[in-house]
């Protein structure tokens, strides 16, 4: 601690190139945590998949639907339990993509038993059962809006096929919750609807868009999973069946690329600082090179004028890394409320800065500013007393 | 800082030192069988011309250079054996370096300088500013204690480096040119001072000087031509 105002006044005598030092550092931090709560949100989405549904779709992609006679064909599948149309309606809200939240079509019996996070009263499910117009919302999206059980609302959807010349209407039958404990990633800013409202809109021309099952053994899922892939195997329309995890990698753009991407940015960010950081360390040891052979004659051991250098390099790390930390805090927090991305951003269940993300990034930042102050410091371990006064 | 008589003693002994630098495949010879004696308590100056070998010496008697060849003993330790850390420890007990061209670091003001030597020692804060502030009010410059270098004048920055190089107490004062960069009166002060160290604390001072006037303080005088010694 003696030590302290020593470096602390080296830090404040070039405050302009020590804040600009910190602040790349930051943003750096910043940009690494930020990506990384990404990643880590959608694989922590991925892996909280029930391992009990497969979900069908055609095998080409998902933008095409299938015939609607494979429910039944599927359901037949032996190890099958139940099964549930899950149709993405692609509806916008006020006709303005930027109110966008996630609807869908299904089945509302069969889907309420397939997905028991889905939490409604009795009177709510019954009404939902009985009402070809009625959706249930959930508490989120009931919150945001100021919707109640009741009211009405107007859906007109994106997608060519449901585009029907005019909006589809929907009664709130039912506001669902769920217990975050049992089932943290369930999505309470989505709303359902029955499957046949849209089918008789359409003019009864439109397949489904995924089916959802429910197996009697998640052990068995490869299995069958095959068995039925192979029951269209000959048919114009092949499916491709998947684990509802496997189907959320897939559906969230590979999230192996995706987790490999960022990191490659966070990697390129990081050592592109790492050049900056180094270069204002080098800067800032030649400059001193004076005080270096001054410390040495005055009997400072090599070792503590080394340690004295990486010391400020680590503290430009640890205020940078500080700062970065913070920024990416407000962010995380900020970005759910912004237009556009926050309705993306909330798809994720698990988005925040955990403790393990705040240690990365601070030892990112530790680690960066050792690296780039070791060089300096080494430099300035091995400088002979007698050549760096003589260069003054 | 210590003000009592001590018994004569040899505070330095160079015995047959040469120093050659190596300069790519080029060897050039610095000193030549150098002997030299300085008792406790002496005032002696090195004079001689440019590259001369003066400053090459001190640093040989200050640790901070090592011999090519002969030995150095300086306060009753043989500096020749030492590995670098036990030179560092060494000199920061038993050597005070006066550079020419003062030598403060910029980021520290005055007091702070001078306690610069002290925090390898395991005084405590208060003691170190004390101690500090004692040497200051030695040199004179008490009241300039929170200034920083750029704002002391060339001599007064002179003072403080001395300051920093009594505040341990050393055995040996070792001053490269100290008043080299300095106008007559400053440089007139400093060696008043650096006598005052001599006289009154004992302190045995090694001068290099290019100044017959800054030589004529000390009381034994050498010259150095071409490595080679000459009273």
């Amino acid at each position: 601690m003696k030590f302290a105002p020593l470096i602390l006044k080296h830090l404040r005598k070039n405050w302009i190139r020590t804040l600009s030092t910190v602040l790349a550092m930051a943003v750096c931090i910043f940009l690494i945590c930020t990506l990384q709560t990404v990643v880590d949100a959608v694989n922590y989405g991925l892996h909280l998949g029930n391992a009990s549904r497969l979900v069908t779709r055609h095998y080409v992609s998902l933008v095409f639907n299938l015939p609607n006679n494979y429910e039944a064909k599927i359901a037949a599948v032996t190890g099958v339990k139940n099964i549930t149309i899950v149709t993405w309606f692609g509806g916008m809200y006020r006709g303005d993509l930027k109110y966008f939240f996630p609807n869908l079509a299904v089945e509302p019996e069969k889907f309420l038993a397939i997905y028991p996070e889905i939490m409604l009263p009795e009177d709510q499910k019954q009404a939902w059962f009985h009402d070809g117009r009625g959706c249930i919302i959930g508490r989120k999206l009931a919150e945001k809006w100021g919707w109640k059980v009741g009211d009405a609302f107007q859906l007109e959807s994106f997608i060519p096929p449901y585009r029907v010349g005019k909006p589809f209407e929907f009664v709130i039958d039912g506001i669902y919750d769920t217990d975050l404990v049992k089932y943290p990633a369930t999505d309470l800013t989505a709303m359902y609807f029955n499957y046949k409202y849209l089918y008789e809109a359409t003019g009864e021309k439109t397949g489904v868009g995924t089916l959802t099952e429910l197996i009697d053994d998640p052990s068995h899922a490869g299995a069958i999973s095959k068995a039925i892939d192979a029951e269209f195997e000959n048919s114009d329309t092949q499916t491709k069946t998947e684990t509802e995890q496997q189907f959320i990698a897939g559906f969230v753009a590979m999230a192996g690329n995706l987790a490999l991407l960022l990191n490659g940015i966070g990697l390129a960010v990081a050592f592109t600082i790492l050049l900056v950081t180094a270069n204002t360390m080098s800067i800032a040891v030649r400059e001193r090179q004076q005080e270096i052979g001054v410390l040495k004659t005055l009997g400072f051991p090599s070792g503590l004028v080394m340690a004295l250098i990486l010391v400020e390099a680590l503290l430009l790390g640890a205020m940078g890394g500080a700062l970065g930390l913070l920024l990416a805090g407000g962010a995380i927090r900020v970005l759910p409320s912004v237009p556009y991305i926050g309705d993306v951003v909330r798809q994720f269940p698990g988005l925040g800065l955990s403790s393990r993300i705040v240690t990365y990034g601070l030892g990112t930042a530790l680690l960066l500013g050792l690296l780039a102050g070791f060089v300096p410091a080494l430099l300035a371990y091995r400088a002979r007393i007698t050549e760096v006064l003589r260069q003054l | 800082m210590s003000t009592t008589n001590t018994v004569t003693t040899t505070a330095v002994s160079v015995q047959n030192v040469r120093k050659v630098y190596q300069r790519d495949s080029i060897q050039i010879k610095v000193l030549d069988g150098i002997n030299l004696e300085v008792q406790q308590g002496e005032f002696v100056a090195l004079m001689g011309p440019s590259g001369s070998g003066k400053t090459t010496l001190l640093n040989l008697i200050a640790g901070i250079d090592r011999v090519t060849s002969g030995k150095v003993v300086v306060a009753g330790t043989d500096l020749t054996p030492l590995s670098e850390g036990e030179l560092a420890k060494w000199r920061s007990r038993n050597i005070g370096f006066i550079f020419q061209f003062y030598n403060l670091i910029p980021v520290l003001n005055a007091v702070e300088n001078v306690e610069l030597p002290l925090l390898l020692t395991p005084l405590s804060g208060r003691e170190r500013r004390e101690r500090a502030m004692t040497a200051l009010r030695i040199v004179g410059l008490e009241d300039r204690a929170k200034h920083y270098p750029r704002q002391l004048s060339g001599g007064q920055e002179q003072r403080v480096a001395i300051a920093r190089a009594v505040v341990t107490d050393p055995t040996v004062l070792v001053a490269d040119e100290p008043t080299g960069d300095l106008d007559h009166q400053s440089a007139e002060e400093i060696l008043t001072l650096m006598e005052t160290f001599n006289k009154e604390f004992h302190k045995t001072i090694l001068m290099v000087t290019h100044d017959p006037r800054a030589a004529a303080k000390a009381r034994i005088q050498h010259h150095l031509d071409k490595g080679v010694l000459s009273n």
